[in-house]
């Protein structure tokens, strides 16, 4: 307990694992989730929002 | 490592005279919610109609503001400066400077909130001539008793001694440290604590300079545009205020007990430094539909507001990548199959799961809500609740409720009493908040209010859309009662828990990051850099409205009136000033009256 | 600074992201041309509203061939007038002023919504389409009996409207 991160992250200890790990799953998931944003988004604006009764103007 | 020495030795057997701080504010934040929730439950069943028989409609907003207050301020503040100590003292591994300032700062801000709520309180009887039913934005002219006022100012005074606290301990550590990259934790406590005096110093103000004394009788009238405007400098901010502590869970806890590390150290550090620059200059984005702002004002803040998106979406990433490793660590495989391969029976690692996926969801409705135009569709309606209800609501306060299973053996070395309880108490909360949220985001679309009593009207009917009014209702009902229950189960946890005796060997260490500090820019530390740029970018965004708004109402208000919901007699005036061409409504007031009497 | 590939793809996609909510909110501005209520009118003392030209008779009045003008009052506990009858396939302007506390006014389920604060005017500007019947709803708290204030939108057809007109009613 109370060991901060600094002392302890040398650079040997890390730098190796970062180029092996290529979040593969973490980047599907995301894209998914961009595409549901996008979509949602389109919806609530273009079709509900602009779509309403009594469109303020001016 | 020295996790072999170390491994044995929990922060409660390091740092005793710390840990009783941390378990303190832990527990006020706890009461804090538990209190809120009673209120919650009271007012969903109320303004749904299932039940309005414990309250008058009059009293809703009694309850109303204490659930706000409560949970928004008090639960949230205590949760985070709990953690924040707990945070410091971990990762620069020294004990605070002086434990005498820390009891005086949590002091102050137990005091200040104690009058605070009782001012709200005091609403619900007729024996105290006090009440403060102006709900936790107390927008002017509505008045509270002064206590409330100046509650609020002790709470906040407090909290800036806690802020003082950890950057003195950093200090210290610094000096015995010159060479050393500041630990990730201590760099987000510090960046959210630079953030929290920049934005409190706004609401801090009004209530020094203008309210507290205006409810003394002191001054005469307020500008109600400034005073509000003032508000939401503070009221955006804020809101990262909460959610900067659950993404140091996320950031640092999590990746832990997927049984992986931080995917990346630098990418972590630049995410708080965006939310010091950017969390503040948005404000007047609640105020897209307030006369008396310029169109360009409002603009100018959306924009900010919109690349304020930033750091959220970085987030998401960075913390899923983690847990990813995490399961690839335990042998996950495949472009998702590394899902089942993650520890769900853990609360604190399903809590937290659950809690960024509802955050995820209420990052859409975010987006609604800062899109300055379409923000006429769902300003002031319940699609508001609906969106901070998965973010305050969740995102933090079920994050916060799973890292206690992680947390609190670690500050008391008692175990949880039943780790399975507390999975069907986060899960409950999911479901629960998943009905809840999402009926109040269709009712918002249908144009029903929010902070009503009765949001159903007798000259019309709202259009028929996802199922309808009276349907949406229902969802309500069910969804806050099952968030009700699963407060009660968390509580009742933790209580038991408190029963347990004490063990060892309970200790967690926690990893280092994949992309350690040392990749990092050197120049992310210098906090002074980016305190002044963020105070340079308030500037730019504030100083030309409120100079607007000042010239046009006055530092003092347009001949405003005073309106005090906190005494008897004024109720009386105010039926009156209603006129008698409103006559229907003024009966129905006046008889609210005879009510409160 | 290392940051990962996959990173910078979900970087550019964000970046990506936030442009086009922008650019949906400018389309908005300038196709449909939604305009924000803003500071276009001046100032206006609260406790002189009974004095005022435009507020001390809250009414509809006709200021162009298919142009109407709506002085609405908001206090504690209802909208003045009430109803507000405009006609049908016109363009209206109302204007919204607060006597006392801090108000709202929602056409529920519609886009005109519009905070009402003392000392200051709202206005917004609609078109109106076929004869419809709207509830106004305060959407800020206001006070004990906020849940009872709520009014009338009635967009009713030429003919009814001049009729109406005529028999000095609003109906
Ligand atoms: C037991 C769980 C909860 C229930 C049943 C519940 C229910 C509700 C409901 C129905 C409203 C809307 C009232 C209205 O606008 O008329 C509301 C408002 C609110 N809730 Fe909750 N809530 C719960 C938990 C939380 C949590 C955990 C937080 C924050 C940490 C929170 C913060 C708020 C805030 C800030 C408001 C707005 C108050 C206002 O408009 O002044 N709630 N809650
Ligand atoms: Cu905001
Ligand atoms: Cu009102």
């Amino acid at each position: 307990m109370g060991r901060n991160e600094a002392a302890h992250a040398s650079a040997s200890d890390v730098s190796g694992d970062t180029e092996e790990f290529d979040p593969i799953g973490t980047l599907t998931l995301i894209g998914i989730y961009f595409v549901i944003l996008v979509l949602s988004w389109v919806y609530i604006y273009y079709i509900e929002f602009l779509g309403r009764d009594l469109i303020v103007v001016g | 490592m020295s996790e072999a020495i170390e491994g044995d030795r929990t922060f409660a057997d390091e740092f005793p005279a710390e840990a009783r701080v941390v378990r303190a504010a832990l527990l006020g934040s706890f009461l804090a919610l538990t209190l809120g929730a009673v209120f919650g439950i009271i007012q969903t069943l109320h303004r749904t109609g299932v039940f309005r028989g414990l309250i008058s409609s009059t009293d809703y907003y009694t309850s109303l503001t204490a659930h706000g207050v409560f949970l928004a301020l008090s639960f949230t503040t205590f949760f985070l400066v709990g953690l924040f100590t707990w945070a410091v003292v971990r990762s620069l591994d020294r004990p605070l400077i002086d434990i005498r300032i820390t009891w005086t700062w949590y002091g102050l801000m137990a005091a200040g909130m104690t009058m605070t709520g009782i001012s709200i309180l005091a609403g619900f009887t007729d024996a105290l001539d006090m009440s403060a039913d102006v709900l936790f934005t107390f927008y002017a002219p509505l008045q509270a008793h002064p206590m409330f006022y100046a509650g609020l100012a002790v709470f906040i005074v407090g909290s800036w001694i806690a802020g003082a606290d950890y950057f003195r301990t950093w200090l210290a550590w610094k000096r015995e440290h010159p060479d050393d990259r500041i630990p990730l934790q201590t760099f987000m406590v510090l960046t959210t604590m630079a953030m929290w005096y920049i934005a409190s110093s706004a609401v801090a103000a009004s209530v020094l300079v203008f309210l507290l004394p205006w409810s003394l009788g002191l001054i005469d009238q307020v500008n109600p545009t400034l005073t509000r405007t003032l508000f939401w400098f503070f009221g955006h901010p804020v809101v990262y205020f909460w959610l900067m502590p659950a993404y140091l869970l996320w950031y640092t806890v999590l990746p832990k007990i997927a049984g992986g590390r931080l995917f990346s150290d630098p990418l972590a550090r630049v995410v708080f430094v965006l939310f010091l620059l950017l969390s503040t200059p948005v404000g007047i984005h609640h105020q897209y539909l307030d006369p008396g702002i310029a169109e360009g004002f409002k603009f100018i803040s959306m924009t900010n507001t919109m690349f304020l998106l930033l750091p959220s979406l970085l987030t998401a990433f960075t913390v899923v990548a983690s847990v990813e490793y995490g399961a690839r660590q335990r042998g996950g495989t495949g472009l998702l199959g590394w899902l089942t391969d993650l520890p769900w029976r853990d609360p604190a690692f399903t809590g937290m799961m659950l809690a960024g996926l509802m955050f995820a969801a209420g990052g859409f409705s975010g987006m609604v809500n800062a899109g300055m135009n379409i923000n006429y569709m769902i300003h002031n309606t319940i699609w508001v609740p609906g969106h901070f209800h998965l973010t305050v609501g969740t995102a933090v306060a079920l994050t916060f409720m799973a890292a206690t299973y992680w947390l609190w053996p670690q500050i008391t070395n008692k175990p949880i009493y039943s780790r399975s309880i507390g999975l069907v108490q986060v899960v409950v909360w999911f479901v629960g908040m998943a009905l809840m949220s999402n009926a109040m985001h269709a009712q918002g679309i249908l144009g029903v209010p929010r902070r009503t009593a009765e949001p159903e009207y007798s000259g019309f009917d709202y259009p028929v859309m996802f199922g309808g009014f009276e349907e949406l209702n229902v969802q309500i009902a069910i969804g806050g009662t099952l968030l009700f229950v699963s407060t009660v189960l968390f509580v009742g946890n933790l209580v038991l828990t408190m029963g347990n005796p004490k063990v060892s060997g309970l200790a967690e260490e926690l990893p280092p990051a994949l992309s350690g500090p040392d990749d990092a820019p050197r120049v992310l530390d210098n906090l002074g850099l980016w305190v002044g740029i963020a105070l340079v970018l308030v500037v730019l965004a504030y100083a030309l409205p409120l100079a607007a708004i000042i010239n046009r109402g006055g530092l003092l208000g347009p001949g405003v009136g005073t309106y005090p919901v906190w005494f008897a007699p004024a109720l009386d005036a105010l039926a009156n000033a209603a006129t008698p061409s409103l006559g229907a409504i003024t009966d129905a007031a006046a008889s609210l009256v005879e009510v409160i009497r | 600074m290392h940051i990962h590939a996959y990173e910078k793809v979900w970087l550019a996609a964000s970046v990506l992201l936030i442009l086009f909510l922008l650019g949906s909110v400018t389309y908005g501005a300038v196709g449909p041309g939604i305009a924000m209520v803003s500071d276009g009118e001046s100032a206006i003392d609260p406790g002189g509203i009974d004095e005022d030209e435009r507020f001390s008779e809250p009414r509809v009045e006709q200021v162009g061939e298919t142009e109407y003008e709506a002085y609405v009052v908001a206090r504690q506990f209802g909208f003045q007038p009430d109803p507000i009858v405009v006609p049908a396939n016109s363009t209206v302007t109302f204007y919204v002023t607060s006597a006392d506390v801090i108000h709202g006014f929602e056409v529920a389920g519609t886009n005109a919504n519009t905070m009402v604060v003392p000392g200051e005017v709202a206005e917004i500007t609609v078109e109106t389409d076929a004869p419809a019947e709207y509830g106004i709803v305060c959407n800020e708290y206001c006070g004990a009996a906020h849940h009872g204030m709520e009014g009338k939108l009635e967009v009713v057809s030429q003919s009814e409207f001049d009729g109406g007109r005529n028999g000095g009613d609003g109906e």
